[in-house]
């Protein structure tokens, strides 16, 4: 058999290369983080600590809210509805994406419908959400699950409508039922759009969670930015935007990583692509 | 005509089948059947139904007027038939090894049993050290032979193959048909090969069913009276295999004639309802 080698290996000399290129973008973001503090720096000096903190007193901040639990909490209640929103975004969107992308007649009937909610800004639903869960957790989770839930509903819907119909009909060829070929082709066909709609579902979840803690009754690390903000303490508010920053990227690395597993031969294509 | 074994495994009985709603006739007035363990070719420019052929022999259509039986039955889909297409049609979420105990747990094997088998049928076409690599990192060839032995490890009565060939290049193909030459002479299943392949059919089967367009109807059945077995007696050089090849070209110039051109013919036909592209 000549065609055995069709696993191939990048060359030495690529990988040197690679690597090298690595290396100098890891530089350059490095000299990028170090003019972003160095401009911090000076637009503390120039234009006093209300417009920008000093980058040691931020750090100071953290270190104070970090250690009298107040961050901690913060962090904890937001997780509370963020993950919550998330999980119930995900279960519902993910369900109904199957309906609607399995029946098709279904899907095509409310596609209008999906449409119009996803078009319509989030922000917009907030007062409606209050009157009918009021100002509380519920209320946050309906908003963070309202803004995630599109997303995860349209990839969904998308991905098991555009099932590879080559490979349904090579199942249905050696006998698959309807059950088998739902699962173990269909769904697993699917799993690429899904991920991706989770991925954009949980960045989303992030947005939601914030604005529902700045816009509803103040908690979590919302809420702390609120305060902070409305007493001009912008040492507090830089320590908790980070927190906020680190969160959401943790998030999609998380999520990414997800990605690369369930769906790697997906990933593999498209690399060779 | 040829006479067929007292009990054809496959029986066409006038078959007749239209798509869009009868405004395309696809196939009018087929009969043919296929013995035990018979190779079988469906030859024929393209739009003469060749493919849909195979959807009504594995039970995926239904025919519109006439009857075709396997083993007496109308055929469903499942194990006693197996398919090969033209593309390998391999789960990328899946291993090598994966892929054919996907069919073999359709047969009812536990999941050990389909593992060993798996490996056994990845050993007989060669790719035993390939079984947990993805398809994607499979040549188109290595891909084909997957395929087959997903096909094969089911031990079906009938292996349909709709151009399995057709997308590979000369040298790949040329090795492919010694395997399934070997393959077909250890096991003797009945093999229903579709090709567009005129010498490809003439080199493999026992009988060729020539098939012309528009609507597809059979020209002409063809008994190929070579020396067996193939793979080792390389039947291209010979007389008889000349003949046949210019008996069915002629055939085929003269379908051209009575009918539209070739290019014409080409386009004539949706490949079926569940045809991507």
């Amino acid at each position: 058999m000549g065609d055995n080698n069709a696993v191939t290996m990048a060359p030495p000399a690529a990988v040197a290369r690679r690597r090298r290129e690595r290396q100098l973008r890891l530089g350059w973001q490095v000299a990028a983080l170090v003019a972003l503090v160095a401009g911090m720096y000076a637009l503390n000096a120039a234009a006093g600590k209300l417009v920008m903190p000093s980058p040691n007193d931020v750090v100071l901040a953290s270190i104070k809210m970090w250690g009298d639990g107040s961050m901690l909490t913060g962090l904890g209640q937001t997780l509370a509805v963020l993950v919550l929103g998330f999980v119930i975004s995900a279960v519902t969107g993910i369900v109904g994406g199957v309906l609607l992308g399995g029946f098709r007649r279904l899907g095509e009937i409310l596609d209008p419908f999906v449409n119009a909610i996803n078009a319509t800004p989030g922000a917009a639903f907030i007062p409606l959400i209050i009157v009918w869960f009021g100002l509380y957790t519920e209320a946050k989770v309906v908003l963070v699950w309202n803004a995630a839930f599109f997303p995860i509903l349209i990839n969904t819907t998308a991905g098991v409508a555009s099932t590879n119909r080559d490979l349904v009909e090579m199942a249905r060829a050696f006998g698959a039922s309807r059950v088998k070929l739902f699962w173990q082709v269909m769904l697993p066909d699917a799993i690429p759009s899904i991920l991706s709609g989770l991925r954009i579902g949980a960045a989303v979840s992030t947005v939601g969670t914030v604005i529902a803690e700045l816009t509803m009754a103040q908690s979590g690390l919302g809420g702390l930015l609120a305060t902070a903000g409305n007493r001009f303490q912008m040492d507090k508010y830089f320590a908790v935007v980070i927190v906020l920053m680190i969160l959401g990227t943790l998030i999609t690395i998380a999520l990414r990583f997800a990605e690369r597993r369930l769906a790697r031969w997906r990933v593999a294509l498209n690399e060779e692509r | 005509m040829v006479d067929v074994a007292a009990a054809p495994l496959i029986a066409l009985d006038r078959v007749g089948k239209s798509f869009k709603d009868g405004q395309v006739r696809a196939l009018d007035d087929v009969s043919f059947s296929v013995g035990p363990g018979e190779f079988v070719s469906l030859v024929g420019p393209s739009g003469c139904g060749k493919t849909t052929l195979l959807r009504l022999m594995n039970g995926l259509l239904t025919p519109d007027s006439g009857r075709v039986t396997v083993d007496g039955k109308p055929p469903q889909p499942g194990p006693d038939l197996a398919m090969v297409f033209q593309s390998a049609r391999l789960m990328p979420w899946r291993s090598v090894a994966g892929n054919i105990e996907f069919a073999l747990a359709l047969r009812g094997y536990n999941r050990r049993e389909s593992r060993d088998r798996a490996m056994a049928l990845l050993g007989s076409v060669g790719l035993r050290d390939f079984a947990e690599a993805f398809p994607h990192e499979l040549s188109g060839g290595m891909q084909q032979r997957v395929g087959l032995a997903r096909a094969l490890a089911v031990e079906p009565r009938v292996l349909l193959m709709d151009e399995p060939f057709a997308a590979l290049d000369a040298m790949t193909r040329e090795v492919l048909r010694n395997e399934l030459l070997q393959m077909w002479s250890r096991r003797r299943m009945a093999i229903v090969f579709v090709t567009h392949d005129v010498d490809e059919a003439v080199l493999l089967s026992q009988r060729i069913v020539l098939l012309k367009p528009r609507p597809g109807r059979i020209d002409e059945i063809i008994p190929v009276d070579l020396p067996e077995p193939r793979w080792q007696h390389d039947p291209r050089g010979n007389k008889e295999f000349a003949a046949i090849r210019g008996h069915i070209w002629e055939r085929i110039r003269g379908m051209q004639k009575d009918g539209a051109p070739l290019e014409e013919l080409a386009g004539a036909f949706p490949r079926g309802p569940v045809e991507n592209g």
